[in-house]
């Protein structure tokens, strides 16, 4: 049972707050953490909210893209500016449970779920976060790897809003709608004079964490974006990813399917 | 840590009670309230049993610490009926045979009126995208698409005539 939650009024009072309590835990939509809290997980003792820090802008000057950490999927999915991201939103859970969960989150979930921060590797996004010692950047490749440490908060994730054309999602569901991922593919890939100038691409299902398939990246850069570079680029995906088996899917059919869904993430099949 | 008083605006009405730290809203509907309507189904926010509107928006209440949402207004099943007048919503639910257990039907109401409010006139693919939050284990989702869809007409239809006597 809890002990203890906090709803500050600013960022600096939530970070004392943590600091305060060695067992607390920051929630955010409490789509992540309230299942613990029912579940009645051991070692948990306080919560601190960040439903009153407003963190919850979207900023959109040019291509660069700001988002609060405490935004709702919801309001992604509603912005105009953001409609390239609108496929990988509907993708994640239910309309109900997007009104609550928040961008910050997806980047503390377990896979299969957390399809947005896929999205996020792939876009080399950057997370700012909040410590005692001042806000600091993190690219959210590293987030993914390391995390933030203790006492730390993402207030708000950046990045660059990829081109028309350029980028490419798909994610593979039992089921059409509220449905833990099979794979999840997210890639950008620029351009120019008509071959990939520079791919980035991202995988779900393939570890516990989103992963970055930098040798199917590389092996696309330099050329056509046609049906043999992404065959031989999708060959090259299970190098750099370990799928897992679960209750959605066996690790061997994850790593079947995987080429495939690429090629019909990249080809718009 | 002591309890804490929490005020909400529940369908309509200014209510303030006592919570325990990391209460649900849902728990506090349920058990502070009496509002029993809301149904505590996984806990999980995955059944969809517990949905009701935050400021106009579906969300499931089980995931919803109540000290989170203080001041802000929920809206549950029970402030659907207009005294012994249903809402229209609860109207084709019972013609259309749209309730078997009932075990869901208060969540998937509520899932719907929150999609109503914003889109009077829904596709069968909005209806069931709205709903894919909610589970029915008597697995009559074909009825409750269809009753969700003749609410949306009949509102429709209510509507023209409801601005003209506002007029």
């Amino acid at each position: 049972m809890l002990r203890a939650i906090d709803v500050p009024q600013t960022t600096a009072e939530a970070l004392s707050s943590l600091a305060r309590a060695r067992d607390a835990l920051v929630i955010g939509g409490g789509t992540l953490v309230m299942p613990k809290v029912q579940a009645g997980i051991s070692g948990l003792g306080a919560l601190v909210s960040l439903s009153r820090l407003k963190l919850d802008k979207i900023a959109i000057k040019g291509d660069k893209v700001t988002i609060g950490a405490a935004t709702t999927l919801a309001a992604i999915g509603e912005e105009r500016g953001l409609a390239f991201l609108q496929p990988a939103i509907e993708s994640v859970g239910s309309p109900t449970l997007r009104n609550l969960a928040t961008i910050g989150g997806n980047l503390f979930t377990e896979q299969p779920y957390g399809d947005i921060a896929v999205c996020l590797l792939a876009l080399d996004a950057e997370a700012t976060v909040a410590t005692k010692r001042g806000m600091k950047k993190l690219p959210v490749a590293e987030l993914l790897k390391k995390g933030i440490g203790r006492d730390a908060i993402v207030t708000a994730i950046g990045f660059k809003k990829p081109e028309k054309g350029t980028w490419f999602y798909r994610k593979a569901m039992r089921r059409a709608a509220n449905s833990a991922s099979i794979v999840t593919i997210a890639a950008h890939c620029s351009q120019s004079k008509g071959r990939v100038a520079k791919a980035r691409i991202a995988l779900g299902g393939c570890g516990t964490k989103p992963v970055l398939a930098a040798k199917a990246a590389a092996a696309l850069e330099g050329q056509k974006l046609d049906a043999d570079a992404i065959a031989k680029a999708g060959a090259l995906l299970i190098q750099d990813a370990a799928p897992f088996t679960d209750a959605y899917a066996s690790a061997w059919y994850r790593a079947r399917v995987l080429p495939v869904h690429f090629r019909r993430a990249i080809l718009g099949e | 840590m002591p309890s804490t008083i929490v005020t909400l605006k529940v369908n309509g009405r200014a209510q303030e009670f006592l919570t325990r730290p990391g209460t649900t809203l849902l728990d506090a509907l349920r058990d502070s309230l009496s509002l029993t309507a809301s149904k505590k189904g996984c806990a999980q926010g995955t059944c969809g049993t517990c949905t009701v509107l935050l400021d106009g928006k579906p969300v499931f209440a089980c995931l919803v610490p109540v000290e989170t949402v203080a001041g802000r207004s929920i809206e549950t099943l029970e402030g659907l009926a207009a005294g012994d007048v249903l809402h229209p919503l609860q109207e084709s639910f019972i013609a259309l045979f749209a309730t078997q257990c009932g075990f869901c039907s208060s969540g998937m109401i509520m899932a719907a009126k929150g999609l109503l409010d914003r889109n009077p006139d829904p596709s069968r693919a909005d209806v069931v995208r709205a709903i894919s939050g909610n589970v029915c284990r008597c697995t009559g989702y074909e009825a409750i698409i269809d009753a969700v869809l003749d609410a949306a007409a009949k509102m429709k239809k209510a509507a023209p005539s409801r601005r003209k006597a506002a007029e």
